[in-house]
């Protein structure tokens, strides 16, 4: 599902963020992202998500080449990829139901088809007794609900979680992780970056260890 | 294709709605660029066909010296026939003159038919064809004649119509020079107005981008925004050029007709008002695409 070769990626400072990096992500696999706070993470993400160009290597998503792929046909890489942010990302003025919406209505999914498929994610995340909710009158980890539904909807071969817990208490985490294995065993990818260790103890599955933008662990 | 033109609408008036302050004063800064624009214009087409009238009025007029041989005086018709540009030639004899300004003059001077002698000279009036090059024809033609024995003297308005046409090839040229400024002014304007209002939706524009959006899904609703900010100040400033056009009809009816005798006031010709909307457009669709490229551009791959 995701290979990356020889990722370098700098900002021009001393240490590259990224020093050389390779790994293979198997389709329907699970994988921790973890590492300490600036240890390259999030970078990661980025670079994977074609928002950050890198200076080496190669990437390849589902079978596309990042490093071929031009600015106007980055939208085909992000529809392959579900996007969960630790601070949800979620528009004020819409309700629950119409963030989930969206996400659909954008890449030009039919209305009668968005109604559908906003009804089951909503109600795979447990959230469709709040689908006329607005984000603000929601808790945290409702928010994160939410915001997994909406990465979910439109099928995406990937899930990208960069820290979903990380605003959330031990409990509500726990509930997210929970969410993210339902979707894992429908066989989905997921990579989710974590530092939390009581995440890490929860779950026994391949780890990712960054660390100064170097691999340490596979 | 039916859920894009959907978003489109929905997303640029979404958009103005909750940027309506910019929006109207966007299109306010185009309709005072643009009506001012259209004033000169309006005062251009104008002064154009007053001008035009004139042209076809000018005469040229022949007096011949009292003492010129009839040789001469055939030498002169020959050259009348020579010219291809000519229209048409009245001869005026010394007496039909003196009595035509008898006839005009008798009732407001008692001195000039107690004269006893004929003070006229006897002329040819001459007008020449319709075309572009008609004043250089009745130039050149008058400088022809002028050279030869038995005339007098030649009249036809040449230096107050020559200034006249130097004064309106310096209006149309202040017009496109001023018009020139204006479109980079309102493009920029309008840039930052799009700017502004990308700005004010950054985090919805930066997850349609990180949900898969197309460049063009979040573009377009950004285009029609300018283009909308073009095309108002536009139309509102043919309205009020319209409004200022009817205004001086009816206020000042009497002078105008004294200053244009037989002309009428005109108001903007349909191509020039077509194409101060046409531009208007464009100015719109530049401006946003400007701030909208920019923007994009350091959203992909930074």
């Amino acid at each position: 599902m995701v290979k990356v070769f020889n990722l370098y990626k700098s900002y021009g400072g001393v240490s590259p963020v990224l020093a050389d990096i390779s790994f293979i992500i198997n389709s329907g696999e699970f994988v921790f992202l973890t590492g300490q706070s600036g240890a390259g993470k999030t970078t990661l993400f980025k670079v994977l998500f074609g928002w950050e160009r890198f200076n080496r290597g190669q990437i390849l998503v589902g079978g596309l080449n990042i490093s071929k792929l031009k600015s106007n046909n980055l939208y085909l890489l992000r529809r392959k990829i579900g996007f969960v942010f630790q601070d949800y990302k979620l528009l004020s003025r819409k309700t629950v139901f119409e963030n989930v919406a969206f996400a659909q209505q954008i890449i030009g999914v039919d209305a009668k088809s968005v109604k559908t498929k906003t009804w089951n994610a909503l109600k795979s995340v447990g959230l469709l007794k709040k689908k006329d909710s607005y984000p603000s009158q929601l808790s945290g980890g409702e928010q994160q609900r939410v915001s997994i539904a909406r990465a979910v909807v439109n099928d995406p071969d990937l899930i990208l979680a960069d820290e979903p817990t990380g605003n959330l208490d031990s409990k509500v985490s726990k509930e997210i992780l929970a969410l993210f294995e339902q979707i894992n065993l429908q066989g989905k990818t997921i990579i989710f970056a974590t530092h939390s260790a009581e995440i890490l103890r929860e779950k026994k599955c391949r780890r990712l260890t960054l660390n100064r933008g170097k691999i340490i662990s596979i | 294709m039916k859920s894009f033109i959907h978003n489109t609408f929905f997303s640029t008036i979404l958009s103005i709605g909750s940027n309506k302050q910019l929006f109207f004063l966007s299109v306010t800064t185009n309709f005072i660029a643009f009506f001012v624009l259209g004033l000169f214009s309006l005062l251009f087409v104008n002064l154009n066909t007053l001008l035009s009238t004139w042209d076809k009025h000018v005469q040229l007029i022949i007096y011949l010296d009292d003492k010129i041989s009839i040789a001469n005086n055939k030498k002169i018709e020959l050259l009348f026939k020579a010219n291809k540009n000519i229209d048409s030639v009245v001869f005026t004899s010394r007496d039909q003159a003196w009595k035509l300004f008898q006839n005009d003059f008798s009732s407001s001077s008692k001195f000039i038919t107690s004269l006893e002698f004929n003070p006229l000279p006897a002329s040819y009036t001459i007008k020449f064809l319709a075309g572009i090059n008609r004043l250089e024809n009745i130039r050149k033609f008058s400088e022809l004649v002028n050279s030869q024995k038995g005339v007098e003297s030649i009249e036809y308005g040449e230096k107050w119509i020559s200034k006249f046409e130097q004064f309106m090839i310096f209006l149309r040229g202040f017009i496109i020079t001023f018009g020139a400024l204006l479109f980079s002014g309102m493009i920029l304007i309008i840039a930052n107005t799009i700017k502004l209002s990308i700005y004010s939706r950054k985090d919805e524009i930066d997850l349609m981008s990180f949900l898969g959006a197309t460049n063009s899904y979040i573009r377009t609703p950004l285009l029609l925004e300018g283009l909308l900010q073009g095309l108002f100040g536009a139309l509102l400033a043919l309205s009020a050029v319209k409004l200022v056009h009817l205004y001086i009809i009816y206020r000042f009816k009497e002078t105008l007709e004294s200053i244009l005798r037989s002309v009428d006031f005109y108001f903007l010709t349909n191509s020039l008002a077509y194409s101060i909307i046409v531009i208007g457009c464009v100015i719109g669709i530049l401006g946003s695409l400007l701030s909208v490229n920019q923007f994009l551009d350091n959203r992909n791959l930074e």
